[in-house]
């Protein structure tokens, strides 16, 4: 590496490290969760290192508990990591010109804490040359904060008895996620509208309820969303 | 308890091309592609929509029907973990208490 890849490199390691106090009990939450719905040890840390989604991760756990057909879980991991498609388009641009190997491997470690980071840092066509190394630093500190604390949760995990019901964690911590995502009023008349048509619909085969749910969630939202460009919220 | 073998790494292998393709949609084609603000609403409304219907029906449901009541433990500590969820942004708060009013309620229950 030449000296100032280094040091983007390190830059972006830096200023990830503030976001290193919500990673660290997230991933012990979610190894703790994973095991508690019933992933062997093998199968959590896999999940960790394949997916590396921890929202997807949670959301599927209350599903797997509950016998859904591998379908609907899947089309939630998809739901839920709809707003990496944002992400995608914001950073497509600055990553261009690399080399395809980069471009995978900055694909897979992206995070929403780094992708706040970089999109506050750069501007497309800044020229900057090392910014994806700054990229690179900031998503490995997460990578390596999250695998980390995955395992201890996985192990520590298998030693806690059923009794404590600690699957139930997951959805808690899908609570602790969401509220940050209810960042207007269209988008928590939408979550309550889901919520409303979850419950009614709750004993519709093939939890078709929860897909219904989405689906009218997302248009009460556009309902009363404002019309025209929203202003940005400075936050992602 | 364990959920079917097959159906775990198939869960995992096709959460991981969701997780890997949604992030890389973009950026591996290296388009220029602005999304559409409509667009960009549905993305972002659709994950709070989805997770808010899976856990209204784990906290409300009780044995498949809807129980709105003090015996139902589930419902007690998700209130609180909501509760905590919007006063301290804390996720380890909002576990922790959560955790704690669904066993309080338990004890009181039995």
């Amino acid at each position: 590496m030449q000296r100032e890849q280094i040091s983007a490199f390190r830059e972006g390691a830096l200023a990830s490290a503030s976001l290193l106090v919500g990673i660290v009990p997230w991933g012990i939450v979610a190894g703790v969760a994973m095991v508690s719905a019933g992933l062997t040890q093998a199968q959590a840390v896999a999940m960790s290192v394949l997916v590396f989604a921890g929202t997807a991760q949670l959301a599927v756990l209350p599903l797997l508990i509950a016998k859904a057909p591998l379908w609907v879980m899947l089309a939630t991991a998809l739901v839920v990591n709809l707003r990496y498609i944002i992400y995608s388009a914001v950073l497509a641009p600055h990553f261009e010109h690399l080399p395809r190997s980069w471009r995978v491997l900055l694909s897979y470690i992206t995070v929403d804490g780094v992708f706040a980071l970089f999109a506050g840092r750069f501007r497309p066509g800044d020229g900057d040359p090392q910014k994806h190394w700054y990229f690179l630093g900031g998503s490995l500190v997460m990578w390596c904060a999250w695998q980390l604390s995955s395992w201890i949760g996985i192990f520590a995990g298998a030693m806690i008895p059923a009794e404590w019901s600690l699957e139930f964690a997951s959805t808690l911590g899908l609570i602790a996620l969401l509220i940050p995502l209810l960042f207007d009023r269209a988008v928590v008349w939408g979550a309550l509208a889901a919520g409303g048509v979850a419950l009614i619909a709750a004993k519709l085969p093939l939890n078709l309820g929860l897909l219904a749910a989405i689906a009218v969630g997302v248009a009460v939202g556009l309902a009363v969303a404002p019309r025209g460009p929203r202003k940005e919220e400075g936050r992602t | 308890m364990a959920a079917e073998t097959w159906l775990v790494w198939a869960l995992i292998a096709g959460m991981a091309l969701v997780a890997f393709f949604t992030r890389a949609v973009f950026i591996l084609p290296g388009s220029h592609f602005r999304l559409p603000p409509t667009a960009e609403r549905v993305l972002r409304y659709a994950p709070a929509a989805a997770l808010m219907a899976i856990i209204v029906p784990d906290i409300a449901l009780a044995h498949g029907a809807f129980s709105v009541s003090i015996e139902n433990p589930r419902l007690v500590g998700g209130l609180v973990a909501f509760a905590l969820a919007v006063s301290t942004r804390s996720i380890l708060a909002t576990i922790a208490g959560g955790m704690l009013a669904l066993t309080l309620a338990r004890l009181f229950a039995a």
